[in-house]
């Protein structure tokens, strides 16, 4: 009996399609894979052994093979199999910093949770609220500069190096470094005295969009470059300033603008939802801050710039639908402003703190968190300083327990991955990319 | 022992297609081996009904409501009635489905097995395991073949595939691949009368001015790898002044083909056909030298053996089951890419023009490799293993021997239709969809049930076989069979028979 039940094992063995197969689709063999397919290899080949055929059978069509139609080879039926090809397996503290920055962004929607509550009991002056928080955008963006400042030397810096690097081997092949040659009309431009020349303001635009690796910039810089016709939005080339001061300028320009409008439309928003029942601006404006946490763009693309815009959208709309309940003009103007300043500038600041430095970036989740809770608990609670404490340390301690848990069940939840590949899946053209 | 087998598919003509011919020839070769085939497919514009084709091959045009792509609107139990009205009628015992996206077939496996028939299920394409869609067919195919009793692919990754999707027992998958009509696909010397296959001396060389076309013939779609033919074509002219392309087939990539050619101006050297027939495929192959797949999925690519029946040497990706299909000096094989693919189109030029490859042997040796009869033989052994004429050993080389637990179910003679056996097979298809498919199946019996108070067996007409010339030892069964009609009825209905035999088609 073992014979008879071994050879139908075997017939088994390499369909790790039948349920019944445990050992394949175990989830551990999303790990160890490589391990396990050798060793359920050389067991088949031990059993395969018992029944040897005449000839080798190939995974051929075109000729008649010595074999029955549905004849299975066990060597090399589905030898082409993948699974989980491209896994990584997760880090506990990796996904702890990562995580942190969710923690960040609901702390800040708690926390302008709390300033209208607090606006909305009269606790504190909306005055108050909107000029600390404009007093700190305001920093914020002196600092924000500052990096961006920082980061275009850099670039230049680079850029120069490379320049040095084509001159001395310009002579030897020209053809072969065609993409880098390119480039070379950048470090030209920003060298040139004329400070406002067409090239060096493409090279601030540039390095504004770029990454802070080092790696991105120079990519950055060659693919503004080999757009030709590219132009810089708010730089006037004729100007007398200089494109950094010109950029300065047009962000001084648009606040302005942002903030005459809302002074302009508070009135009108006071009003805005007078009719409504109260229970439905709670309802709509929860609501609309969940979906602004559920797709707020927590990733660290270099390309995205600005946080995704229906998350940006959904929040605004939520403020403006609790300003609307707030008494005076000028609650609404505060509360709108502080919203623009919490959701639509503060992601920005964040994303470059993040990507700036790590230890920043640290600081300023343990701020968010120690006031988003403090605040949430004394909001809750009604009382001073005494809850405020009890809050940021009950707060503290459950918001590192659900992050620990969290990454802790995605690791679990990893080894259930699988994701199977083979060569009946369409392939991917490779295509190169085309200039013309 | 001749069988009464049912071919059912969405997929039929007068809709030109490769599961179509497929199906038709299979079903005539097996008409020449003595069976009795009938095809059951849902009626196309201006065809319902019963059709004959050549040699008696019956086509029913079932009416039914197409939703996508002609694929009749997945109903599960509406095709119930007049299914089991056909396969009484007929005398079914075998039903044959086609194709995974075919929702008739799908229901009319599930029915067959209420009824107690046997089945059989070909496979023709790949799907992935990724993407909602194929998520979605992948458990609809599990829950047909949870039950069926042996399934064909037509090459070895689609087999591979099939029993990942539908968690088969890869004993109860067999591979026959398709085959080409070799004499439909001859190349031009053939015609000439003159045999190359004897020719002595050295094969025509091509001398280095001489023009070289390439041939393309494919739907242009994104998974026909339209987009590396755009990428590749003006590569390959730039690096070969005497070359040549001609590119046939029409789809929604057309466009983007045309701007590529008006951009690096190639009009003169490329000619588009735009969409062509069937029976013109051969003449436009013929005009070439190398022929051309850039797909980036094949189950098996019949248009490749159809191009060396030819005689073109032809350039593939290694995709699917095309490294399958042909041997290695009929083929010059390239990665997915398009350096790759102008790579070996360079490759396959160079070896073109130094005379290493015999063209003009490829059609004898195709005619060897594939043929309709030769299916028609190997699906005729499936039948006969799940009909229990091939015992379970022999069928199933021992699998299960010694009264071993055997996972495969179409052992012959000894399956159980049983309704309690069947509704343990489709209970293991998944947490709900087991529970899900269970359902569907107890429905299915119901009515079964029902049918068989309120339209009885009895009350069912059987229709008469089509006379055909009968191998000597099939007659005495034959006569068996005449017997037991009534000889009015069949007379009325041999003349009205007669009427519709003038418009008897013959589509290949």
């Amino acid at each position: 009996m073992p014979s008879a039940l071994s050879t139908l094992t075997s017939a088994h063995d390499a369909a790790s399609s039948s349920i019944k197969d445990s050992d394949r689709l175990a989830p551990e063999d999303a790990y160890f894979k490589s391990v396990n397919a050798r060793k359920r290899r050389e067991k088949a080949r031990d059993r395969s052994a018992s029944r040897m055929r005449k000839g080798h059978y190939k995974k051929l069509l075109w000729f008649k093979q010595p074999f029955p139609d549905n004849y299975t080879d066990e060597e090399t039926f589905l030898d082409h199999l993948q699974r989980n090809p491209r896994l990584q397996p997760y880090e506990f503290w990796s996904l702890m910093g990562d995580a942190t920055v969710i923690v960040q962004h609901i702390a800040s929607v708690a926390i302008f949770c709390c300033s209208f509550a607090a606006i909305a009991k009269d606790r504190v002056s909306p005055v108050s609220v909107v000029s600390w928080a404009s007093l700190c955008t305001v920093l914020g963006w002196a600092l924000w500069d500052y990096w961006i400042g920082k980061e275009e030397a850099e670039a230049i810096k680079v850029a120069a190096a490379i320049e040095a690097e084509e001159i001395s081997s310009t002579s030897s092949n020209a053809s072969l470094k065609e993409p880098q040659g390119l480039g070379l009309t950048l470090p030209n431009g920003s060298t040139d005295q004329l400070g406002h020349s067409h090239s060096a303001s493409i090279t601030s635009v540039a390095s504004d969009t770029s990454n802070t690796s080092t790696g991105g910039h120079v990519s950055a810089i060659g693919s503004t470059a080999l757009g030709s016709d590219f132009h810089p939005p708010y730089v006037d080339p004729a100007s007398s300033l200089s494109p950094r001061n010109q950029q300065r300028l047009a962000t001084a320009k648009s606040a302005l603008l942002i903030y005459a409008a809302l002074l302009g439309l508070s009135p009108i928003l006071r009003s805005l939802t007078e009719s409504t029942a109260i229970d439905s601006i709670w309802a709509i404006s929860s609501f609309l801050l969940c979906m602004n946490v559920a797709f707020f763009d927590y990733g660290t693309g270099a390309g995205a710039h600005l946080p995704a815009s229906i998350s940006t959208n959904s929040a605004l709309m939520a403020s403006t639908v609790l300003a609307s309940r707030l008494p005076s003009t000028t609650h609404v103007f505060s509360l709108t402003l502080f919203s623009i300043e919490v959701f639509g500038l503060f992601p920005i600041f964040r994303r470059q703190l993040r990507a700036i430095s790590w230890r920043g970036h640290l600081a300023l989740t343990i701020v968010l968190v120690i006031n988003a809770c403090g605040g949430v608990f004394m909001t809750l609670t009604g009382g001073g300083r005494g809850s405020w404490i009890a809050g940021v340390i009950l707060g503290g301690i459950l918001i590192f327990l659900a992050m620990g848990i969290c990454s802790w069940w995605l690791i679990g939840l990893q080894k259930y991955k699988n994701e199977i590949h083979g060569p009946w899946d369409p392939a991917r053209p490779i295509i190169r990319p085309r200039w013309d | 022992m001749p069988y009464n087998i049912a071919m059912i598919s969405d997929f039929f003509y007068p809709q030109p297609g490769g599961v179509e011919s497929h199906i038709y020839q299979l079903s005539s070769k097996l008409i020449d081996r003595g069976h009795k085939v009938i095809i059951i497919t849902h009626a196309y514009a201006g065809r319902t009904g019963v059709r004959y084709l050549t040699n008696g091959l019956k086509v029913y045009h079932v009416p039914f409501f197409v939703i996508y792509r002609e694929t009749t609107f997945p109903t599960v139990f509406s095709f119930f009635p007049i299914f089991r009205n056909i396969v009484i009628r007929e005398q079914i015992e075998i039903v044959h489905g086609h194709g995974s996206l075919s929702s008739l077939c799908h229901e009319a496996i599930l029915h067959a097995r209420t009824m107690g028939l046997r089945t059989v299920f070909t496979d023709h394409s790949l799907f992935g395991f990724a993407d909602a869609a194929s998520i979605l067919t992948n458990k609809l195919l599990k829950f047909t073949l949870s039950d069926v009793d042996h399934c064909i692919c037509v090459s070895h990754t689609c087999k591979e595939n099939t029993v990942l999707r539908a968690s088969l027992d890869p004993l109860m998958v067999s591979v026959i691949p398709n085959a080409v009509v070799a004499e439909n696909f001859k190349p031009l010397s053939h015609t000439h009368g003159s045999h190359p296959r004897h020719a002595p001396g050295p094969p025509p060389r091509l001398g280095p001015h001489d023009k070289i076309t390439i041939v393309v013939i494919s739907r242009l779609f994104y998974n026909k790898g339209t987009d590396l033919l755009i990428a590749a074509v003006p590569r390959i002219l730039a690096l070969h002044s005497n070359v040549h392309f001609i590119i046939a087939g029409s789809g929604p990539k057309a466009i983007d083909l045309e701007q590529m050619l008006e951009r690096n101006v190639l009009q003169d050297r490329v000619s588009l056909l735009g969409s062509i027939r069937h029976e013109e495929v051969r003449d436009v192959m013929v005009r070439g030298h190398i022929y051309l797949n850039p797909s980036l999925t094949e189950a098996f690519g019949t248009v490749i053996v159809e191009a060396a029946s030819c005689g073109l040497y032809v350039v593939c990706t290694r995709v699917g089951g095309i490294p399958e299909v042909l041997p290695g000096h009929m083929t010059e094989f390239a990665k997915p890419e398009e350096d790759d693919i102008v790579e070996a189109t360079s490759r396959a030029i160079k070896t073109l023009m130094m005379g290493k490859v015999r063209t003009e042997l490829f059609h004898n040796q195709v005619k060897q490799m594939y043929s309709w009869t030769d299916v028609a033989q190997r699906t005729e052994r499936v039948y006969d293993g799940i009909s229990g004429a091939l015992s379970h050993d022999e069928f199933y080389q021992g699998a299960g021997a010694g009264g071993a637990w055997s996972a495969t179910r179409g052992r012959a003679g000894v399956q159980s239709f049983a309704l309690i056996e069947r509704l343990k097979r489709y209970y293991g298809c998944g947490i709900w969809a087991g529970k899900l498919f269970c359902l569907c199946v107890i429905v299915d019996y119901l009515l079964f049930v029902l049918l068989e108070i309120f339209a009885p067996r009895s009350r069912i007409d059987i229709a008469r076989n089509w006379p055909k010339k009968i191998p000597i030892q099939m007659q005495s069964r034959e006569k068996e069979g005449d017997g037991k009609e009534g000889g009015s009825i069949g007379r009325k209905r041999s003349a009205r028979r007669r009427e519709k035999r003038e418009e008897d088609e013959s589509e290949t």
